[in-house]
């Protein structure tokens, strides 16, 4: 931590004074600028945030997702997405405009306990988010295994220009689909990859604060290849 | 409260107290964050010979639905004491005791939390006193304030909580199991250290107006001492080995 | 053991697929249980206590032992009674309230083990016949839960009994009196423990964790006591059993459970 413009903060602690604008995780009271999670505060020019290093996952327009799905009605599957708000996706979305509630039954498509890949429509905090998995690179999840980190590590898994997640992939031979909400399907032919991959991003969730963390995972991934 | 005959000096001609403390002494406090699996934030706490334990869930739904408010998150929790936790077994079942302390334990951590970002759902603490001393409901509060941080659930300010109370005609800091029992006055309190406000505050005893100051002046530096501790939790919890 | 989150079906598939194959999502042997942690002591305060881990389970048990009136016809015995609850801290279904029917099979399951075997002689705790009796109380937090309650909180349960120091008292004027300094070690005379397996498709696992709770067909949980003889047995879940598929768990609930016992045994202090 030689930068003196990053610090390790908890609620509550005085970050700096002055005419900052405050970003996420941080507010403004009487010209100080405090922060309001545990994690790791940054002074831009103009603005102060703070990367928080624990938090649920608030949903927002455009991210993708990995689901669980958990109950529908005639009209709609809910899913768990890992957040406080549970995610909404119209049975139209998947059968298309000239859906018929009486005659297409929802379960034949999706049902309980299906994984699935998809992407946040739109999310206002007055209803629940509304969710799409309309898209090539979308949908049900037929192979893989869940993993589950803290949502506020994501950015660390994926890495500066993703390199983090393709240091795991190359080294493993793993597809890896990382959703902002903490949860990760880990697809892998090869169980010793599949465990190795499953090792690196626990290493990840557990030392996402640390420095050099990308080359002690790629130490970890070369070391234990017999 | 007070006026049972005891044996029991609670404060000789040195200004020291029945268990060896000082007047201006906390008792040994030690609190561990993250210590739970399955709960979203976590805290251990022991205080004296208090051990609690302190769950956090949320923000997430909430049931029954009637309760939601659509304007912004709620705070519950709920503070509950294992039988085993007292001297004379305590029928498990929550007393009118132990939801007013929920209850005052929640009025003191809502100003710090900021649930206007979360509408419709909740942040649900939990508190189990596994065994019981005096102040449970101070430690339980710092130990709720730790387990809130760690699950990440945006605050303005932690909260930090101790008593202040009187014996011997003497304000002191943090009144023990035989202090509370015999004294003359215990003012248990909650503080929030960067913004300096009181948000747990209640009295049992009697106090002159002068006293009443110096108590709760008393009460803010042990809750400032409290603080420390909470911080270097939350310091061992996620920042170690990080560099500084 | 209360309605958990939903299993993701991927996760439902493996097992399934694993278990075809002799294995399981932790790489433990069907016929092996979590990895077994005990601590005593941890409440001082209390007369005997324990902290239990059963792989991600955790439980904390205390011991109360103090006077009490004896049951009804049951004037020549002391009392003991065996409470459980599944902390709201436990897990994010856990709700707080009154025990639902789950809670409420976990305690006496828990309690039936226990005083089926007859672990305390409760003869040995009369104070005075008919008017006055020992009474021992254990008391399970379930803190953190990961599948099986039932034999962490026996566990947890045994062993703050066999640790636990009874304190003495003597009647005077019909009132029984605490004489300081003078405790001892309970009357016990077996130890039991119990083991939970359940059945998938037609494989049978010892000791569940919640992800194979939330798949399993069906679970049994089987006590025996220090001479290998079953004390005390329960049936759960939405289906059966073959009586081939009993006679194996019982075999299992004998020599599992003796391992278990040695440990329990060490740990009693």
């Amino acid at each position: 931590m030689a930068d003196s413009k990053r610090r390790y903060v908890i609620p509550g602690d005085v970050i700096t004074t002055g005419p900052y604008r405050p970003e996420q995780n941080v507010i403004l009271e009487d010209k100080k600028i405090i922060a309001t999670t545990v994690g790791i505060s940054e002074i831009y020019d103009d603005s102060v945030k703070v990367i928080p290093l624990t938090g649920t996952y608030i949903p927002k327009s455009q991210d993708l997702v990995i689901g669980k799905i958990v109950s529908h009605s005639s009209l709609s599957w809910e899913a768990d997405i890992n957040s406080c708000y549970v995610g909404m996706l119209p049975a139209s979305d998947v059968f298309g405009r000239n859906f018929q509630p009486d005659t297409d039954e929802l379960t034949s498509k999706l049902k309980k306990g299906d994984l699935i890949a998809a992407r946040i429509v739109n999310f206002d905090r007055s209803r629940d988010p509304l969710i799409t998995i309309a898209d090539r690179d979308l949908g049900k999840i037929d192979s893989g295994e869940l993993v589950k980190i803290s949502p506020s590590k994501v950015p660390r898994l994926i890495g500066k220009h993703g390199t983090m997640i393709q240091v795991i992939e190359m080294a493993t031979n793993a597809t890896i689909t990382i959703g902002q909400n903490g949860l990760i399907v880990v697809a892998c032919d090869n169980p010793v990859g599949l465990l190795k991959a499953k090792k690196a991003i626990q290493m990840v969730d557990e030392q996402a604060h640390m420095a050099n963390l990308t080359d002690k995972v790629k130490e970890m991934l070369e070391s234990n290849s017999e | 409260m007070g006026g049972r005959e005891s044996n029991l000096v609670l404060l000789d001609e040195n200004g020291i107290r029945c268990d060896g403390r000082r007047v201006d002494e906390t008792r040994k406090i030690t609190i561990k964050a993250g210590v739970l699996k399955n709960a979203n934030g976590s805290a251990y706490i022991e205080f004296g010979d208090n051990k609690i334990l302190a769950g956090v869930f949320g923000p997430r739904d909430v049931h029954p639905k009637h309760m939601a408010d659509t304007d912004t998150g709620i705070l519950r929790c709920r503070y509950h004491m294992s039988p085993f936790s007292v001297t004379e077994r305590k029928n498990p079942a929550p007393s009118r005791r132990e939801i007013e302390i929920g209850k005052v334990i929640k009025e003191a951590l809502r100003p710090a939390v900021m649930l206007e970002k979360f509408p419709r759902t909740a942040v649900d603490v939990f508190v189990e006193v596994l065994q019981a001393d005096g102040g449970s409901r101070c430690a339980a509060l710092d130990a709720a304030s730790v387990a809130l941080a760690d699950a990440g659930i945006p605050m303005r300010d932690m909260v930090s909580a101790c008593a202040a109370g009187k014996v011997a005609d003497t304000i002191i800091l943090d009144v023990n199991n035989e202090e509370d029992q015999a004294g003359q006055a215990d003012m248990p309190m909650g503080y929030m250290p960067n913004l300096k406000k009181i948000t747990l505050l209640q009295l049992d005893g009697v106090l002159t107006p002068d006293e009443f100051k110096k108590c709760v002046e008393t009460g803010i530096e042990g809750c400032k001492l409290v603080y420390e501790i909470q911080k270097q939790a939350l310091k061992d919890k996620f920042f170690a080995n990080g560099g500084e | 053991m209360t309605s958990t989150s939903i299993l993701d079906q991927l996760k439902r598939t493996k097992i399934h697929d694993l278990l075809e194959k002799g294995e399981r999502f932790d790489g433990r042997r069907l016929d092996e249980p979590r990895t077994l942690s005990i601590e005593t002591g941890i409440i001082p305060k209390a007369d005997g206590s324990a902290r239990v881990r059963l792989g991600d389970t955790e439980v904390v048990t205390g011991v109360k032992i103090q006077p009490d009136k004896p049951f009804p016809d049951m004037g020549d015995k002391g009392i003991f009674i065996c409470t459980a609850e599944i902390l709201p801290l436990a897990h994010p279904t856990a709700e707080p309230g009154p025990p639902g029917e789950d809670v409420i099979e976990l305690a006496r399951v828990v309690d039936r083990g226990i005083r089926e075997s007859g672990m305390i002689d409760l003869s040995q705790l009369v104070l005075e016949k008919d008017k006055s009796v020992v009474g021992i109380f254990a008391d399970n937090s379930v803190t953190d839960h990961d599948g099986n309650l039932f034999d962490a909180c026996a566990y947890a349960s045994t062993v703050a009994i066999l640790s636990c120091k009874v304190p003495k008292w003597e009647m005077k004027d019909d009132i029984p009196t605490l004489v300081e300094g003078q405790k001892s070690s309970p009357p016990i005379t077996t130890i039991p423990v119990s083991v939970t397996m359940a059945r998938i498709g037609d494989h049978i696992l010892v000791d569940p964790n919640a992800d194979e709770w939330a798949c399993m067909d069906a679970r049994i949980t089987i006590t025996t006591n220090s001479n290998g003889s079953i004390c005390a047995l329960q049936k759960g879940g939405d289906d059966g059993f073959t009586p081939e598929q009993i006679f194996k768990c019982s075999e299992l609930a004998i020599s599992i459970g003796a391992k278990i016992r040695k440990q329990i045994d060490q740990a009693r202090g």
